[in-house]
């Protein structure tokens, strides 16, 4: 187990910085998940840490060692692949044992490693089968069996549930996080799926072209994004500007372009005349009753039944805002409506 | 019918080439094989017999012709396989001129064997460059005899020279079949280059590896043109005593064995690879 420090980490490929100084640190057993779209950097800061990249600038630390210049065949980590990896030509026994092998562990140790994690993996009676006998999702076990049975110290996922259909993706992320818990090893996962991320993470840290847009925990970032970026990229969010006209104690009036609405400022420091990007999040814009606050009348232009609520596209004097409506609720395109928005529910972005 | 009529028109399509292989080559081996047991005699009376068999296991310059034809095939392989496999895999891996070394590289493919074996009897023949580049820098005191040796080193230089480009893409194409994610999930369980060699690459490309070693040792062992050129005064490649038999001596009866020999030994060669491929992929 490892406490991971990375310190102005950067990795260019030609020209571009890949990855941006990028400063992040694990504590020991921790879940960490790197969050983000396609090439914002967080596969190759994942490739870097297992040693397949050589940094450009900055520092990789394991507890107290420094591991830019180790090769990665020494660095005691273990990758869980998008595409498994697992050795075409080695059957399952031989894919797990091969980590072992490669660490010179005695055949009567690794004998018995393998067989214990053969039981915990549920892949007992398949240590003959060659991979492409394997379903995607034993393949899938067999690559965790494979990763933890050296007992790495730390845990690095690539995608790893990106090949499985959406039911065992749920099973497994589940899994994956029990025995990352119970093992107690310090863990990085990279991953572009944002429920996937809040569901398994301790901490996810949102990336965004080669930089680091915020660290926090799976709640702090859904409800307090702190960048427009993380606003729009973790679940739904009308992203909005404005400007501040008064402040009263924690509350403050912004004007909009769909009207005055009062928001709760918090501790930030915001005076009258101050411009402000802000965001809020679909399901804190609902159904107006008396005596809520931020009343809008709005125009519905669509309503798409989605199951547990009713997705709303509301048309405010000319601004499109995203809200939600309980699903018993009837809307139909053209109707007027009347909605509140939370004073709470306003997060201010850098 | 208008289907019917589609299919008779791609039958068509074999005549030509089948048609050839079943009329010139499928009637000449048919013929050789009944000439070495003296039948379809073009030399003498047709008569059903052993006797160009017995002949050949007493003959002694046919059996060291056949003896080292298979070592010529056996060592030119292994030679090839071993210049060309750490070539693959650079480019492979890719680096500085890449590009160049795999143009470069392929140059022995246009160069007919004659003339390949012409141009490197230049560089090691006894008063070829090579000697005397190692004469004047005092390496040697005298010439060493590297063309028309006893041994046939001469010939296996230049059917590894000659034949490096033709594996080299075979090899290629089996290495680069090999996913990156392998080779780095071997890396990162704690292999270092050479267990990445041995237990990664070696094996994945084993199916590659066998069929260039088949194609090369099956072209080394039948070789006339090089053996002829830069092979031992004694004894001659098996193609090459095959030649002298028909042509110098008349007995084509006793050359039809020899072909026979070729055409079994090839078959049994291959049979053996494809049986170890088989083996060493796991597939058997």
């Amino acid at each position: 187990m490892s406490r991971l420090v990375l310190r102005n980490l950067t990795k260019r490929f030609e020209s571009i910085a890949a990855v941006d100084h990028v400063s992040l640190e694990v504590e020991e057993g921790e879940f960490v998940t790197l969050l983000g779209p396609s090439g914002c950097g967080k596969t190759t800061t994942l490739r870097t840490i297992a040693g397949f990249y050589q940094p450009d600038e900055g520092e990789i630390w394991f507890n107290d060692r420094l591991m830019n210049n180790i090769p990665p065949a020494k660095r005691n980590t273990a990758m869980c692949f998008q595409s498994y990896a697992l050795f075409p030509h080695m059957n399952v026994w031989d894919n797990i044992a091969f980590g072992l092998k490669m660490r010179r562990i005695p055949p009567a140790e690794q004998k018995r490693r393998v067989a214990q994690v053969l039981e915990m993996m549920s892949l007992a009676g398949m240590e003959k089968r060659m991979p492409g006998q394997l379903s995607g999702g034993q393949q899938q076990r067999v690559a965790l069996a494979r990763a933890i049975v050296t007992q790495p110290d730390i845990l690095l996922f690539d995608e790893p549930l990106s090949n499985l259909d959406a039911k065992l993706r749920v099973q497994v992320r589940v899994e994956i996080r029990e025995m990352q818990k119970r093992l107690g090893i310090t863990s990085i996962y990279v991953t572009h799926d944002q429920d996937e991320a809040l569901a398994i993470s301790d901490r996810i840290v949102v990336m965004n072209q080669g930089h680091i847009e915020q660290v926090g925990d799976p709640q702090t970032i859904y409800l307090h994004p702190s960048t427009s970026f993380v606003a729009g990229f973790i679940g739904l969010a009308n992203i909005l500007s404005g400007r501040v006209i008064s402040r009263q104690g924690r509350r403050i009036q912004l004007e909009t372009s769909f009207g005055n609405l009062w928001a709760d400022a918090g501790d930030r420091t915001m005076e009258a005349g101050d411009s402000v990007r802000f965001s809020f999040r679909p399901e804190n814009m609902t159904r107006w009753h008396e005596g809520a606050p931020n009343r809008i009348e709005g125009t519905i232009l669509h309503a798409i039944f989605m199951g547990d609520v009713i997705d709303l596209f509301v048309d405010v004097k000319g601004t499109r805002l995203r809200a939600h409506a309980e699903s018993t609720a009837r809307y139909r395109s053209g109707d007027t409506a009347v909605f509140s928005i939370d004073e709470a529910a306003f997060q201010f972005l850098e | 019918m208008k289907r019917n009529d589609a299919s008779v028109f791609n039958y068509l399509l074999l005549i030509p080439g089948v048609g050839f292989i079943v009329l010139f080559i499928g009637s000449s081996i048919f013929i050789t094989i009944t000439q070495s047991f003296g039948l379809l005699s073009v030399s003498g009376k047709s008569q059903f017999t052993f006797e160009n068999w017995r002949q050949l296991f007493h003959d002694k310059e046919s059996l060291d012709s056949i003896l080292f034809s298979l070592k010529m095939g056996l060592l030119s392989s292994i030679g090839t396989l071993i210049f060309s496999f750490p070539v693959a895999l650079f480019l492979r891996k890719g680096g500085a001129g890449k590009r160049f070394l795999a143009s470069l590289i392929k140059i022995p493919l246009f160069v007919p064997a004659l003339v390949a074996a012409f141009l490197i009897i230049n560089l090691i023949s006894y008063h070829g460059i090579i000697n005397e580049v190692l004469v004047a820098l005092g390496f040697i005191k005298k010439p060493l005899r590297m063309l028309n040796d006893k041994f046939g080193w001469g010939v296996v230089a230049i059917q590894v020279w000659k034949n490096l480009p033709f594996v080299l893409l075979i090899l290629s194409s089996s290495l680069a079949s090999i996913r990156d994610d392998t080779v780095d999930a071997a890396r990162n369980l704690g292999a270092g280059s050479w267990a990445v060699l041995f237990h990664i690459y070696i094996p994945l490309a084993m199916p590659g590896i066998l069929v260039s070693m088949i194609l090369m040792f099956i072209k080394a062992f039948g070789d006339f043109a090089i053996t002829s050129v830069a092979g031992p005064t004694y004894p001659p490649s098996i193609a090459l005593r095959m030649r002298n038999t028909a042509t110098l001596f008349q007995e084509w009866d006793k050359a039809a064995v020899l072909g026979v020999v070729i055409i079994l030994t090839t078959i049994v060669i291959t049979w053996l690879y494809a049986r170890l491929a088989e083996f060493v992929t796991g597939r058997h």
